[in-house]
């Protein structure tokens, strides 16, 4: 007699019951997908060493120092003075603290259990932390929007898509890397609020809204698509008290919350970014108080006063709105918001935000390269929302369909994008895997295969077909995100490395060479000119005042380093003069190869330099040769060959490839690095008096 | 007593005895020999003196002073005694009475020196910082040039018979010297002297300007932090401020001039640091990441890093890097019992002819640490003891700070610490782990177990409470399963013995056994009806398939009997007994669907 039915595991997985099995095997595949989007990012650091990266993230990381060693308040009133010479910068008001915050409190707290472990290290490991927190809040996230399988599918994508991991690998230090969890908490929580309509929920997503603005601009997305959300199932005719409710305390807290931010500040209220979010919660109190009108008074009556009532409040809305932007009460929108609504508005207008290469529109490789299988399962995960309309599911199609338009817009909107593809990915690929696994005969051995169904001819083939396919594709997804991270975004590019004739590997250290120079090897209070990219790397590295950097927030003044650059010798000398400069430090990557150098960026800074005023004689024309061509050889165009920018990357350079004819130097090398990468120049004093 | 003498044998000089001395007359200094080496960036000189004593009485120790040019560069002073170089005699700085400007120094011989005898001593001096570059800045191409300023002559206190002075300088190329006669000068070696009969504290000016294009490499200060742990590990890590303290870089610094034509002769590009033999997990850093220019070559007895800065030194540049090893202890840690003794080295060789301005150690002891004694070779400025907190302390680990200014190659010396710790500490550590984790289970298991709502959730409970019914309603089904199997058993031993009164009986256990879980299933059937699921109709359903078993398992029981008692035929029996079975399969079938179900 056969008394046990043909279960597989080991006994003690047996004696479980299945509601525990569920669990286990959740927090399993949860667990090792978390394990694995921290993993996953360390290649740099197993590659370099735990340093940070790129540009930004060197800011992030002294400010977090500054934190971390001073305390908050001492933070909050912080005036730095080695930045933005002779102006200076208020950095406690211009930043979004969150970043600097969550490591400094990690770090404490690690600190007062004795564990001794250094700020460097918290920030470099602060990304990969998050991502792996992002993992597990995705699981919960797509769970509310379809079910558990779908959850474990999308976390696990998620973990490895190349484009959450660009901006989230060990080292790259930056506010993405928290925000995007920060972001899908508030999604996921408002999904709560949405179901439940409680107001715990509610205040919780205000809660979790409140630390997604302190830590990245990127939150305005996120006030826009919840009432977006909103506005939507009105139209739907899907409102409910519910959604009264949560919207109501969320915008009400998350307001208030969002103002503590001093950077952010009476913003909320004030600027056009935020009036649809204005604009539907005051529609979200008509739409409830017409409803308890209806419900009292008879249809003619109500129709009368709906229609005045609209009228009116309509008049009045719109009066106060022009009136209030006639008197500058509510700001403009600012420019990188408009190139977001149109591409073409920053190369126009504004040609620092268009230098910027993250501000770039997405070309379509990219979006294979760091999305790959998602950008098919996406289409089919909407088609599996759409079959099954939800409210929730309703506010993941309007997060997919928004976001994908803004990562086409720019580049780094990206970010924002994988993770709904992930989320639709995994509600796509999990149906598909539930339809079809079903079909499977997975018979067991002693009972006869059913006799096929004539209405579905080969269904267990075609099943077996399907899962094989969706399992290659996983696979194949799965070696191509790992290929994409190690190869493309996991260089710190403050070290660079090559390959040697003989396949060993170079390794290029010149930015902190010079940087390091400049640390132990110059007066104190010395100013460095250099190009914006390099600002926040030579404060916080060298510990230098510098001119400008990657804060962009004077144009002027960028615009006047740009012209000082452009500029012939004595012209450049005299704003060089002006601007009190002891030493500019160029980039050079003529003798390696580097291909991101000053000479590469230099139209940028003739752009920026003639787009003021004061640098109207820079004309960007004048840097091409007749033909029209930018070339840095003896044919290039004279105004080039003169400027102190080329004539500071090619000081002496000639004679290396023992070739004669080129301009001469001007100011008194200081330093140059070991592969020429960095060259230094001190400033000319001025002369003594009577000599 | 005998780490006493220990005392004395190694301590070459003991400044922490600061006594009076007086200049005997009767010892005369007969013959002088004097090398002055300023090849390098330190001055070193060896000076051979014999020693007659000409009075009556016998005389144990004799002065040496230091010329007044020098004696503020001091690093080091040692002395041995010609015959027996491996045996160092105690010098100790002293002051005479009439002499306050002068530095002195008291040698102590090994033995008494008896009236008419002489002896002949070995002093060795080092001098820091004691040449001075001419010019005092240079250009890249340049070449180095310094000067040496001392003394022509022997200074000493007592009268000298007769003295040769040999100065070694670092190439031939002179600027000029001091031309007093007798002398001469071939390749790097000029020769003065022998000059006769000089009273006490002659002096004359001796000047050598020579191209020197040594390494002028000064540590301007150095942390030296050992972190001892008795789980096998010494860690230890350098912090070390590098200056060229030669003459500075004038003008420009033209990365194609030093990759073209290799000038820069006086610039720093790499040195080598010696660490120990047993040398692991080497790490070169500093405040902004790794240097990732430097080699490792592994030899028999020790390890050499040639470390490469960052950028080459020019004069006036500096730079500051971390050298971080690890040691295992049982080189240097020794123990009895629960006290503990580490020996290590005070510095330890971080370059040729190196010179450290200031140097701090900082020795990190396992938490617990007692009675903490150190005894140093020379003598240092021990600071208060720290406390160090780092992973799984609760009290502090004690640190020992240690001071000394002036350090050169001869000061890498053992330092003692002698300590206790008690053993069974070494346990605090791994059972503070389990501790916490032991209490970070008990907290969730707490938190799972107990219901800490303030609301009554009478939906959750009467979940819980089906749920747990159902999971009994399935372990008494599965022993039901096991009772059919027995009733199965009983049937076919009855078919083999054809005993009837055993098959009664073992039937009217199992009947008994059944009855007992059927009506254990009817009560939960009763209990789950109260709660109101759907639940209930389903054990409901399994009770009447149950029925209908145990029917069929009647009926096969029947047909053996008759069997037995021989009313049916064999093949009526197997046919009516197929029947069964495939009713009985089938039941069994939906009984087990409907297990699953629940």
């Amino acid at each position: 007699m056969k008394t046990a039915s043909g279960f597989w595991g080991p006994t003690w997985l047996l004696r479980m019951s299945p509601d525990k099995q569920d669990t286990l095997l959740k927090m399993m595949v949860l667990a090792i997908a978390a394990v694995l989007s921290f993993s996953t990012r360390l290649f740099s650091v197993l590659r370099f060493e735990s340093v940070i990266h790129e540009f930004d993230p060197y800011f992030n990381y002294r400010t977090t120092r500054f934190l971390a060693e001073e305390g908050f308040y001492n933070f909050h009133n912080w005036f730095d003075d080695r930045a933005w010479y002779p102006l200076g910068r208020i950095i406690g008001g211009t930043i979004y603290p969150g970043l600097m915050v969550t490591s400094a409190s990690i770090y404490h707290v690690l600190n007062f259990f004795n564990i001794t472990i250094d700020v460097r290290n918290v920030c470099v490991f602060l990304a990969p932390l998050f991502s792996s927190f992002t993992t597990i809040v995705t699981f919960f996230l797509t769970k509310e929007l379809k079910d558990a399988g779908a959850g474990l599918v999308a976390a696990s994508m998620l973990a490895i898509v190349p484009g959450y991991i660009s901006r989230s690998v060990a080292g790259s230090y930056d506010n993405e890397g928290i925000a995007i969890f920060c972001m899908l908490l508030t999604y996921y929580l408002w999904i709560k609020a949405v179901k439940t309509g409680s107001v715990y929920w509610s205040a919780l997503c205000a809660l979790a809204y409140f630390y997604m603005v302190s830590s990245w601009g990127g939150y305005v997305f996120l006030i826009n698509l919840i009432p977006l959300h909103v506005l939507a199932l009105m139209i739907t005719g899907r409102f409910s008290h519910k959604i009264y409710l949560a919207y109501s305390t969320v915008y009400c807290l998350g307001t208030l919350l969002s103002m503590q931010i001093s950077f952010v500040g009476f913003q909320p209220v004030q600027s056009s970014e935020h009036m649809a979010a204005l604009g539907v919660f005051g529609l979200c109190q008509l739409y409830a108080f017409v409803d308890y009108l209806r419900s009292h008074l008879t249809r003619e009556q109500f129709n009368l006063l709906f229609r005045s009532l609209v009228l009116i409040i309509g008049a009045v809305a719109f009066g106060a709105a022009a009136v209030a932007t006639a008197l500058g009460k509510i700001s403009p929108w600012t420019g990188r918001f408009y190139s977001l609504l149109d591409p073409s508005y920053a190369k126009n207008n504004i040609p620092i935000i268009a230098s910027v290469s993250e501000h770039q529109p997405t070309t379509w490789s990219s979006f294979y390269f760091d999305l790959q299988l998602l950008v098919f399962m996406f289409p089919v995960g909407l088609y599996f929302c759409f079959s099954k309309l939800t409210d929730a599911n309703i506010f993941i199609v309007m997060y997919g369909v928004t976001s994908i338009y803004f990562a086409g817009v720019m580049v780094r909107l990206m970010l924002v994008l994988a993770p709904v593809m992930c989320i639709l990915s995994g509600i796509g690929v999990s149906s598909i895997l539930t339809t079809y696994m079903r079909n499977l005969d997975t018979g067991r051995r002693d009972k006869k295969p059913k006799k096929p169904d004539s209405s579905y001819p080969l269904k267990n083939e075609i099943a077996n077909c399907v899962v094989l396919i969706m399992t290659a594709f996983l696979i194949l997804y799965t070696f191509h995100c790992t290929w994409v991270t190690s190869e493309a975004y996991s260089s710190p590019s403050i070290v660079l490395s090559a390959r040697g004739g003989d396949g060993s590997r170079i390794i290029f250290d010149d930015f902190r060479e010079a940087y390091y120079w400049l640390r132990h090897n110059t007066p104190e209070d010395a100013k460095v000119m250099s190009w914006w990219d390099y600002g926040y790397q030579i404060t916080a590295m060298a510990n230098r005042t510098i001119l400008v950097d990657n804060n962009t927030w004077n144009n002027t003044h960028i615009s006047r380093v740009g012209q000082a650059m452009a500029s012939p010798e004595e012209k450049a000398y005299e704003i060089m003069r002006e601007l009190d400069v002891s030493y500019v430090l160029v980039i050079f990557g003529g003798l390696t190869g580097y291909s991101s150098d000053d000479i590469n960026k230099f139209l940028w800074m003739v752009r920026i330099g003639g787009s003021t005023d004061r640098g109207r004689h820079i004309n960007e024309m004048d840097y091409y040769t007749p033909q029209g061509e930018f070339r840095v050889d003896r044919e290039g165009s004279p105004v080039l060959l003169n400027c102190l920018m080329y004539k500071m990357c090619y000081y002496r350079f000639g004679a290396v490839y023992t070739e004669n004819g080129k301009p001469t130097g001007y100011d008194r090398e200081a330093y140059t690095t070991e592969h020429w990468l960095v060259r230094i120049y001190k400033v000319k004093d001025l002369e003594n008096r009577g000599v | 007593m005998k780490w006493r003498a220990f005392y004395i044998l190694l301590l070459p000089y003991f400044a922490s005895v600061l006594c009076t001395s007086t200049i005997d007359k009767s010892l005369v200094v007969t013959q002088v020999e004097r090398k002055i080496d300023i090849a390098s960036h330190l001055v070193k000189t060896y000076t051979s003196i014999t020693i007659e004593n000409k009075g009556s009485a016998s005389v144990r120790s004799f002065l040496f002073v230091i010329d007044p040019t020098l004696q503020n560069k001091v690093s080091f002073i040692g002395a041995v005694t010609k015959d027996n170089k491996d045996d160092k005699l105690q010098v100790v700085p002293t002051t005479v009475t009439g002499h306050s400007d002068k530095q002195f120094w008291k040698v102590t011989l090994r033995s008494e020196l008896s009236a008419g005898k002489s002896v002949t001593v070995e002093v060795e001096a080092v001098f820091a910082h004691a040449l001075s570059a001419y010019p005092s800045q240079i250009t890249q191409a340049e070449k180095q040039y310094v000067v040496f300023e001392g003394n022509l002559y022997f200074y000493s206190p007592y009268e000298t018979a007769t003295q040769k002075t040999i100065v070694t300088t670092a190439s031939s190329t002179l600027e000029s010297y001091t031309k007093t006669k007798p002398v001469s000068a071939s390749d790097n070696v000029i020769t003065y002297g022998p000059y006769e009969n000089r009273p006490p504290f002659s002096e004359a000016q001796l000047r050598v300007h020579e191209e020197n294009n040594s390494p002028f490499l000064t540590v301007t200060s150095m942390e030296r932090i050992i972190e001892v742990s008795h789980w096998g590990n010494i860690a230890i890590e350098e912090h070390v401020d590098l200056r060229h303290s030669g003459a500075t870089l004038k003008g420009p610094f033209s990365r194609f001039d030093y990759q073209r034509s290799q000038d820069g002769v006086s610039s720093i590009k790499s040195f080598k640091t010696i660490l120990p033999a047993s040398a692991r997990d080497v790490y070169y850093r500093d405040e902004i990441g790794n240097i990732s220019t430097s080699h490792m070559r592994e030899l028999d007895d020790a390890v050499d890093v040639e470390l490469r800065p960052r950028f080459p030194l020019f004069g006036g540049w500096k730079t500051r890097y971390f050298l971080g090893y690890n040691v295992p202890s049982y080189e240097y840690l020794f123990n009895k019992g629960d006290s503990y003794a580490l020996k290590m080295r005070f510095v330890d060789h971080v370059y040729d002819d190196m010179v450290v301005d200031e140097a701090v150690v900082k020795v990190i002891l396992p938490e617990g640490s007692k009675n903490i004694e150190v005894r140093t070779p020379f003598k240092v400025k021990r600071e208060p003891d720290e406390l160090h907190f780092t992973y799984l302390d609760t009290t502090g680990r004690p640190v020992v700070v240690m001071r000394k200014e002036n350090l050169v190659e001869q000061h890498i010396q053992d330092f003692e610490l002698h300590y206790t710790f008690q053993r069974m500490l070494l346990l605090q550590e791994p059972l503070l782990v389990v501790g916490a984790f032991y209490l970070l289970f008990l907290v969730v298991i707490i938190y799972v177990r107990l219901d800490f709502s303030i609301t009554k959730d009478e939906a959750k409970e009467s979940r819980l409470r089906v749920a747990s019914l159902v999971e009994e309603v399935q372990s008494t089904q599965d022993r039901r399963s096991a009772l059919y199997q027995s009733y199965d058993d009983a049937i076919n031993r009855f078919k083999t013995t054809k005993d009837t009164a055993a098959f009664q009986a073992s039937r009217k256990k199992v009947d008994a056994d059944y009855k007992q879980l059927t009506t254990q299933v009817q009560n939960i059937y009763q209990q789950l009806k109260t709660e109101g699921t759907d639940i209930a109709e389903k054990v409901a359903e399994l009770q009447r398939l149950d029925g209908q078993y145990k029917d069929q398992i009647n009926l096969a029981i029947t047909l053996a009997e008759k069997l037995v008692a021989g009313k049916a035929s064999r093949q009526q029996y197997l046919d009516s007994e197929a029947g069964v079975n495939t009713k009985r399969e089938d039941i069994y079938q939906k009984m087990e669907a409907l297990r699953a179900t629940l």
